[in-house]
């Protein structure tokens, strides 16, 4: 196996370009990194019932999720054993069977093959059904409602490879008693741009906020001392560096146009209620601003009494396609839901004026980066290196906004799986 | 009921009505664009699945929708793009509506109308990155004095999964 680790400087904080361009690095990081992680599938309230099913992605493979009799989720390829065409080309439904369209083999929702046409005038009864089943992704796992897979049978659990990001995850989480829930729908986009150009910059890049939504600002939708920092450094404003690659932005800011009065009311009794949950360092965090990344490409971003939740699913080295949610507390009445739910559209979402300058941003990346010649120049994440600190109220190695200490974390991550052992 | 003569005349109606707004919206004159909707517009443009027929439920509640705005977000993203910020759009697409199968879908006495058209949306971005958007539109217009405004957009895009959205329909 060919070692990449040499395309990241751990002395110098840099990265080479290759490493978001190189075709033979986008296929190795397929086994590697897409192989061993655990990878976000759909969360539990998008399944609540036995013979509920979704299909989703993990990297390139389409997998199937089915929640079993015995309330179990099973995860398998969504790919029929005879010549391998795509089972169920549904979105999501409830069904005990699936039947490949090609020629009609038939399995359970537990992978097992329950049919094949002409079994005994063509196979003359001699296929062994029982080694036909589905392939089956080895490690299925969930935590407060995410459901994650895992192809490498050897991991971690989930609850380890998490780590201290579950800390923060609990914030949005955990913060009440029924918990989030996902609305109907999904937002399905392609962006030009390598996939971790997306995921490195939830985990803890608040620098391009200035720049890349200056138009926010020259709209006065921004916040209304016309910076995405806060005014508690250290404290209550500050990113987080966290084992495995996951990063974490904390901040509060007043919008300048201020909030709905029901979803500040509502915003207000959500964090009361987390108070009876969560310890008091957290607490204190519930209501602001969240963005995060569980390495690899699960990305969390809450603002505004919404939560957008996302997969961005490689598809090449120059580009992606994601897959994003809404959630919102299960207890939020309609009206709530409904401005949140708006908001959210408008914000983030692929015509989102937030987020329409992100995509902007990571196909412009690639295109430069393509040139032979300038793929020989490393790129800089100096930024804040050696003057990050940890807190005995928060987990991770914290610095207020800006720094790029949490974003190099996924380099050292990511260098750590693309060795060549 | 409206006789033959009548339904005609009101489709002709519309088709200038609706050739005038794509041609704002290519020229990028939208604050004119703007100007067509009341101010009680909705804007509403749902995600799409693949469901069984007849499973996709358009109208259940809190559906997520590549639009849901009213004329105050509306009016924003128009002045958003004004900024000479707004990346996505700087510099600006070259941007060509196509409007057909106009039809007059609905009347509710002789100001309200419920009109259908199909649209075609091409996008070239920057050096050549080049996307088509379609699908129809169901619009409320009312007569307000001797002007039509649209007083509710319903978009139906016919696409799954969808590119950067930089575009109105």
């Amino acid at each position: 196996m060919t070692d990449w680790s040499h395309l990241i400087d751990l002395e110098k904080c840099t990265v080479s370009p290759r490493v978001f361009v190189d075709e033979e690095v986008y296929r190795d990081e397929q086994e590697r990194i897409f192989g061993r992680c655990w990878l976000y599938l759909a969360h539990e309230s998008q399944l609540p019932n036995p013979g509920d099913f979704v299909t989703c992605y993990m990297g390139e493979e389409s997998v199937l999720a089915c929640r079993t009799a015995s309330g179990k989720i099973r995860v398998f390829l969504n790919s029929c054993r005879h010549r391998g065409a795509r089972m169920c080309r549904l979105d999501a439904g409830n069904a005990k069977a699936f039947t490949c369209p090609y020629h009609g083999w038939t399995y359970d929702n537990q992978g097992r093959l329950i049919g094949v046409p002409q079994f005994k005038e063509a196979y003359y009864e001699e296929l062994n059904r029982e080694d036909w089943g589905l392939i089956e992704v080895p490690r299925v796992e969930s935590f407060r409602g995410l459901i994650f897979a895992c192809f490498d049978e050897n991991a971690q659990s989930l609850d380890a490879y998490l780590g201290d990001m579950k800390w923060y995850l609990d914030l949005i989480f955990n913060k009440t008693e029924g918990g989030m829930v996902a609305l109907p729908g999904l937002h399905r986009w392609n962006l030009g741009g390598n996939w971790k150009l997306a995921a490195e910059q939830f985990n803890g890049d608040n620098y391009h906020t200035g720049a890349a939504h200056e138009s926010m600002l020259k709209i006065g939708l921004g916040p209304a001392n016309g910076q995405f920092l806060g005014d508690q450094p250290w404290v209550r404003d500050f990113e987080a560096k966290l084992d495995n690659g996951h990063g974490w932005i904390n901040f509060k800011i007043d919008m300048a146009g201020g909030v709905p009065a029901p979803l500040a009311q509502h915003m207000e009794r959500m964090q009361a209620a987390a108070r009876q949950r969560l310890t008091p360092a957290q607490s204190e965090l519930v209501g602001c601003v969240h963005v995060g990344n569980v390495f690899p490409n699960f990305s969390i971003l809450t603002f505004l009494g919404f939560l957008t939740i996302r997969v961005w699913h490689p598809r090449g080295p120059h580009n992606m396609e994601v897959y994003s949610w809404s959630m919102i507390e299960q207890e939020a009445p309609p009206e709530v839901v409904e401005i949140a739910r708006k908001m959210q559209i408008l914000t983030f979402s692929p015509s989102g004026i937030f987020e329409q300058d992100d995509g902007e941003m990571w196909g412009n990346s690639v295109k430069a980066l393509r040139g032979m010649h300038r793929r020989n120049f490393p790129l800089n994440y100096q930024m804040g290196a050696g003057h990050g600190r940890t807190d005995p109220d928060k987990p991770g190695l914290i610095h207020p906004p800006s720094t790029e200490i949490g974003i190099f974390g996924v380099y050292e991550r990511w260098q750590a799986l693309m060795g060549g052992a | 009921m409206m006789n033959a003569a009548d339904r005609t005349r009101l489709r002709h109606e519309f088709e200038d009505l609706l050739y005038h707004e794509a041609w704002l919206l290519d020229n990028d004159q939208l604050e004119e664009w703007l100007e067509l909707f009341s101010d009680t517009i909705r804007y509403w443009a749902p995600v799409r699945g693949n469901m069984e027929p007849g499973r996709e439920d358009l109208s259940q509640p809190h559906l997520l929708a590549h639009f849901d705005d009213d004329k105050t977000s509306l009016t924003l993203r128009v002045k958003r793009l004004r900024t000479g910020a707004a990346h996505a759009e700087e510099p600006r697409s070259r941007i060509r509506h196509f409007v057909s199968n106009v039809q007059i879908l609905e009347t509710d006495g002789p100001d309200r109308v419920k009109v259908g058209s199909n649209f075609q949306v091409f996008r070239s971005r920057w050096e050549g990155t080049e996307h088509v958007f379609v699908g129809c539109r169901e619009d409320w217009w009312r007569r307000i004095d001797t002007t039509w405004k649209n007083e509710e957009r319903f978009i139906l895009l016919d696409h799954n999964v969808l590119e950067n959205m930089t575009v109105f329909f």
